[in-house]
């Protein structure tokens, strides 16, 4: 009997081990999450490869156009953690400034004949102008309040566009923004759009990276943790905090413009309050204060929103519920504690299983 | 020459007064200490100086310019570093990544030049951490300059918070409480440490309970109680001081009393 459950445990033990190196080659580092992204790994080049291949794997068009909006959501969702994971402000109107890159886009576009690349780096500036505007009298409130405040800001902007239209075309909207094209390139279908889409997001990543390992990231991380020291090393709070929220704004701008050019309209239902929250949501189900958190966080939102359509009527109580059920299992996010949550679960499913031969 | 100089400073609390009329100065190149019991409104006074909080009354000079209401980072650029009474040392950074960022404002780089990671930006960066790890080498820490600087024990911790006010090379270095939590050992080389740093020229403002400490190293040392300050002196002065004293002795006894009841 003894000499049975001895053996069993062997081969499982075996099988595991193999499991968990698989997953190990796979999933972010669990420990050090802040430290392991400061350098580029093997497991990075995996990652590399599966986004270039992915579409070629699966030719499905609606996979290729879920993936691009999962990738405009990451961009999104990147910015916003530099706000929200690093600098640890919260905020929830950064769909606005999305908004604000989609419109400039669409305005250069189709009224100014501006080409999309131009109108693109356009996007991005202007939204972190208004970030710049509107951060400056907003910045000096914190937590629940900085959180209301950007919600009525958000708000505000749907309204502004709504009401504003001749120069916004109101509820309607603007159409017929052109394809995104790159010296005579056209990105006309959803593959050249996802690969568009996702060397953006990896460029992004990279910079990101870099930002948060020099001193600006130790700045933000600092203002995160706590002010007063901060303010005491010669670190001016309030231009820091200000500083994230115009490159969270940015990316959201650059985010926007492709939006813009891949949907070719422009409307404001796009920008409501759900977006904000489904970005904030992204960066705490993937992981804050990670970089690939957010991207994981926004591929999975994405494509559980697009699987739970089918169901209709049951689709939104049944994503709350899968929310919460993942919020449970990984209080730190998908990102930063997958594989040791994972680890975690496995185990603990081998040792039920060694509990049950043992009783019996 | 006095680098500091305090006038007249009073500070409020809805009605209770923290700091009644303090005026002292710190000379150049000296340690000094800031005693009392508890309650009696040192912490305040950092806090006054660094510029977190400013008073009803009185005004702070440092070399000579007034810096009652510049604000925090203002006053730390001016030369003024602190540590805290409470830590606050950054846990989910690593211990010479803390150190790094007290250098934030002397190193060079924005956020465009740092994200696309310009040659001079590694430069910047390697340059911070050679000075950084000077730093940690300096105060005994630079054996875990890889560990978050929340894996320290508290004394560790506290020294951090030292290191990380001379990241900024601070003139004024205002130490409250370094020696809170530390054992003979522990104390007794931050003692020698703040000798060393006096040697090479940085004025400090210490407050510390540990009396023996303070006696040691202290060039002069001044007395607060109830946010009036009742002695100023060298510490031969002070200990034979009869209102200090008094202060510490009436301070036992209402607190043997509250305890009965």
């Amino acid at each position: 009997m003894v000499e049975q459950i001895h053996k069993d445990f062997r081969k499982r033990d075996i099988l595991y081990s193999l499991a968990l190196w698989l997953l190990s080659l796979i999933l972010p580092d669990p420990q050090l999450h802040y430290r392991s992204e400061y350098r580029l790994r093997w497991r990075d080049l995996f990652y590399l490869l599966a986004i270039l291949l992915l579409p070629l794997l699966f030719s499905d068009p609606h996979f290729h156009h879920l993936m691009v909006l999962a990738g405009i959501h990451g961009i999104l969702a990147l910015g916003l953690t530099l706000f929200l994971g690093y600098a640890g402000q919260i905020s929830l109107g950064h769909a606005a400034f999305f908004g604000i890159g989609t419109y400039t886009t669409a305005i250069l576009t189709t009224r100014h004949g501006w080409p999309p690349f131009l109108a693109f780096w356009a996007s991005g500036i202007v939204a972190s102008i208004f970030a710049y505007l509107i951060g400056k009298p907003l910045l000096k409130l914190k937590g629940y309040f900085l959180a209301l405040a950007t919600l009525g800001f958000g708000e505000i902007f749907l309204v502004l566009i709504k009401e504003s239209a001749s120069f916004t075309g109101g509820v309607i909207g603007i159409f017929g923004i052109p394809w995104f094209s790159i010296a005579g390139f056209v990105f006309d279908t959803y593959l050249k759009q996802y690969y568009l889409v996702w060397i953006v997001l990896i460029g992004l990543v990279l910079f990101t990276k870099n930002l948060i390992r020099s001193k600006v990231g130790r700045a933000y991380m600092a203002v995160a943790t706590t002010e007063d020291a901060t303010s005491s090393v010669g670190i001016h709070v309030s231009r820091i905090k200000l500083e994230a929220f115009m490159v969270g704004a940015f990316y959201a701008g650059l985010a926007g413009s492709l939006f813009a050019c891949v949907m070719s309209t422009a409307t404001p239902e796009t920008f409501s309050l759900n977006l904000s929250v489904l970005i904030v949501m992204m960066v705490i189900l993937g992981g804050m204060g990670n970089l690939y958190g957010p991207i994981v966080g926004a591929l999975i939102l994405t494509w559980l929103i697009d699987t739970l359509a089918q169901y209709q009527d049951y689709s939104l109580p049944l994503y709350g519920v899968i929310l919460i059920l993942l919020l449970i299992f990984f209080p730190d996010g998908l990102g930063t504690r997958l594989r040791v949550r994972l680890i975690y679960l496995i185990s603990y499913w081998g040792r039920k299983k060694r509990r049950e031969k043992v009783n019996l | 020459m006095a680098l500091l100089r305090i006038q007249g400073v009073t500070k409020n609390y809805e009605g209770v007064k923290a700091l009644d009329q303090v005026s002292f100065e710190v000379k150049q190149g000296t340690i000094k200490g800031l005693m009392g019991p508890n309650g009696a409104g040192k912490s305040t006074l950092f806090h006054l100086i660094s510029g977190i909080e400013k008073p009803d009354l009185g005004k702070i000079f440092f070399k000579e310019k007034e810096i009652t209401f510049l604000k925090p980072h203002e006053i730390s650029l001016m030369g003024i570093g602190r540590t805290f009474q409470t830590l606050q040392v950054w846990g989910n950074m690593t211990v010479v990544e803390n150190v790094m960022t007290a250098m934030h404002s002397r190193l060079r780089g924005g956020v465009l030049s740092s994200g696309l990671w310009l040659p001079w930006i590694k430069r910047e960066e390697d340059r911070a951490m050679k000075e950084a790890k000077e730093i940690l080498e300096f105060l005994g820490l630079f054996g875990r300059w890889k560990w978050f600087a929340g894996q320290l024990s508290y004394s560790e911790q506290r020294i951090l918070e030292i290191g990380r006010a001379l990241g900024t090379r601070p003139e004024l270095l205002l130490l409250d409480e370094p020696a809170a939590g530390l054992t003979y050992g522990e104390a007794k080389d931050l003692s020698e440490r703040l000798d060393q740093l006096r040697k090479k020229g940085i004025t400090i403002l210490l407050i510390e309970h540990h009396m023996g400490m303070m006696m040691e190293i202290a060039d002069e040392i001044a007395v607060l109680s109830n946010g009036i300050l009742i002695a100023e002196g060298t510490p031969e002065q002070i200990r034979t001081h009869p209102r200090v004293i008094e202060a510490y002795l009436k301070r036992g006894r209402e607190g043997c009393s509250e305890s009965e009841n």
